[in-house]
């Protein structure tokens, strides 16, 4: 039986592989253990889902603890995320002890695990307080941000600061989306499982599936954008651009998402888009349910152009899961999408519905452009945005806070 | 003749601990205590990132300036200094100091960037381990940089020549040592203008060229 991480050789080739296992022989044996609050659903769950085999692959000893809390603790830690993002949240001094009992209760089962590990990852606020109590460790305690903190609510980030400025580093995907602090900190941007069902290859005949499913004209152009219906993605502005496009060509629009029952904003958004569609028979807002990974495969592979015209982003994968399927990619020119979008060679980076009905309007009058930027935006993606780079971040990562120094260059 | 070695490296970006910079003169400031390494990440490591590929100009303080603060003299100004024309990364930090407080002193304002599209200093640690493989004669080297990683390239063909000896790349430093009659190999590799190209396109660039001086045998 092949192990996990040849899986990937035909996807990246035999040089990247080889690549990690070199680095992987350097840090053989070293303990690795992840931290976070949720087994399943949600970005960090999918990325440990993948890393932690594929380290242990590798030769290194990785384990993923996830720790337990009642509603009350992650209605607090909902709030603390929130805080981080910038929205102005009220949470008491109970509150807060509250967050360290429960982070205490958790400590004592994994004690053991983080007193012996050489390396440990803390993700995101919720068990970031496991640290303060974990006086005997040996290793090096990483507190690795996933989401945008650079403009908290600052209650919030004074008393959460006071914790995180304890670890021996941090991890941000961006530099935009850091806070200063006392430690080094490292930037390693997140990437997409090219085999996962969201990725892979699919049948010509599964795709034409879905083609059908959702009424597709084959003869015209589409556009794509995947996102849930926020403002921040701003669908309605895309309904704009669709709208001064068809003017002169006959595209069709699929806006997916993720179903917004249950969120009083995301249900206000979609009735706007609804509003904004007007029912035009070439306009087609899908709810997808969160499993419909395939369904939205499919769909970016049958796009012309993947859209994704955000006001405001955090790294934005749907652009770098559009780009996979090799198509060019017409995004808001904020936040990670400025890492992924480079005008005129993987897409172009517009600012208002008029910049993105002009761009694409470009491509599409440019047809061979098309295929030309997305075969560059494949490409990378297959550099850059992968796990298989991710991966090597994380061991690069280890290798150096082994050596502790900030030298520009050492051998190992 | 010695083996040429091929290492391979990992490069790994951190945050310098600079505030980042929202107007000309900030910028200025910051490149003036900024370390040698963050002023040699902006410079010359750009081709290991996705925006190396824009097409105007190939480090990022000339790229910001066009893009964000919307100064397009300063940015073809710095656009142009080549950093491996400099012996050392103060030679570089003078001379970019130089050309941006030449355009301060032409300007009536201090341009400025939005906010959210300031220029944040960063740097990078490299780990370089040895990949175990040997080359040992130049006629195999174009065969084996075909299947090199990028990574590879970055640290034999552009991070070499801020190694002694200085201003050479490791391939040409090796064939030197191999002999004259190895002469055609030296010419072929360093006829490749390195600076305007991908990694990617110069691993396949110097396995073509070195290819036709082999052919030319």
């Amino acid at each position: 039986m092949s192990s996990p991480i040849a899986a990937y050789e035909g996807v990246v080739g035999s040089a990247v592989l080889r690549q990690l296992r070199q680095l992987g022989e350097k840090l053989t044996g070293t303990r690795i253990v992840h931290v976070n609050s949720t087994r399943e659903g949600g970005g960090v769950a999918e990325i440990l889902e993948w890393m932690v085999p594929l380290m242990n692959d590798l030769g290194l000893q990785a384990s993923w603890e996830v720790i337990h809390g009642d509603p009350r603790f992650f209605e607090i830690t909902k709030s603390i995320h929130n805080g981080l993002q910038g929205h102005n949240v009220l949470l008491s001094g109970k509150d807060w002890r509250i967050y360290e009992d429960v982070n205490a209760r958790n400590f004592e089962r994994l004690r053991p695990v983080l007193e012996e590990a050489d390396v440990v990852v803390i993700h995101d606020p919720q068990p970031a307080h496991l640290l303060q109590l974990c006086d005997r460790r040996k290793g090096k305690w990483i507190w690795r941000a996933h989401i945008d903190i650079s403009r908290p609510f600052r209650p919030v980030w004074k008393t959460l600061r006071t914790i995180t400025e304890k670890y021996d580093a941090s991890i941000f995907s961006m530099a935009e989306f850091a806070q200063l602090l006392p430690h080094p900190q490292f930037l390693v941007p997140p990437s997409i499982d090219p085999l996962s069902e969201k990725n892979r290859e699919l049948e010509p005949s599964e795709i034409e599936a879905v083609r059908s499913e959702y009424g597709l004209d084959p003869s015209r152009p589409l556009l794509v954008q995947i996102s849930r219906f926020d403002r921040f993605k701003d669908p309605v502005g895309v309904i704009a651009a669709y709208r001064l496009v068809r003017k002169v060509a006959p595209v069709q629009l699929v806006l997916a998402g993720g179903g917004a029952t249950d969120d009083p904003e995301g249900k206000a958004v979609l009735e706007d888009v609804m509003e904004a569609a007007d029912s035009d028979p070439d306009i087609h807002v899908l709810l997808l349910p969160s499993s419909s990974h395939r369904a939205i495969n499919a769909l970016q592979r049958l796009s012309d152009i993947v859209i994704q015209k955000s006001t405001r982003e955090g790294f934005g994968l749907t652009v770098t899961e559009g780009m996979w399927k090799g198509k060019p990619v017409v995004g808001g020119d904020v936040g990670g999408i400025r890492l992924q979008v480079v005008n005129h060679h993987t897409g172009f980076l517009v600012n208002t519905p008029e910049g993105a009905a002009h761009r694409i309007r470009y491509l599409l009058h440019n047809r061979s452009r098309i295929g030309e930027m997305g075969s560059i935006a494949r490409e990378v993606v297959r550099e850059h945005f992968l796990l298989t780079r991710h991966l090597r971040d994380y061991l690069t990562l280890m290798l150096v806070l082994s050596k502790d120094s900030r030298e520009h260059a050492f051998e190992v | 003749m010695t083996p040429f070695e091929v290492k391979d490296c990992a490069l790994l970006i951190r945050m310098s601990g600079l505030a980042p910079a929202s107007n000309l003169r900030e910028l200025r400031d910051r490149i003036a205590v900024c370390s040698g390494n963050a002023l040699f990440h902006h410079y010359c490591e750009t081709t290991l990132r996705t925006t190396f590929d824009n097409p105007d100009y190939r480090n990022d303080f000339a790229v910001w300036a066009k893009l964000y603060l919307g100064d397009r003299v300063l940015a073809e100004r710095l656009g142009i200094l080549d950093p491996y024309a400099f012996h050392t990364m103060g030679e570089l930090r003078a001379a970019t100091l130089e050309v941006i407080d030449e355009r301060l002193g032409e300007l009536t304002m201090v341009p400025w960037a939005r906010p959210g599209d300031e220029l944040f200093f960063m740097e990078s640690t490299t780990v370089v381990f040895d990949t175990g493989i040997r080359i040992a004669n130049p006629s195999r080297l174009g065969a084996t940089i075909r299947k090199m990683t990028n990574s590879s390239v970055y640290f034999h063909f552009l991070e070499a020549r801020r190694r002694p000896p200085m201003q050479v790349d490791d391939f040409t430093s090796w064939l030197m040592d191999c002999g004259e009659e190895y002469r055609p190999y030296i010419d072929a590799v360093s006829s490749i203008d390195f600076y305007f190209n991908s990694l990617g396109f110069l691993r396949r660039e110097l396995a073509r060229v070195l290819a036709s001086v082999k052919g030319t045998k």
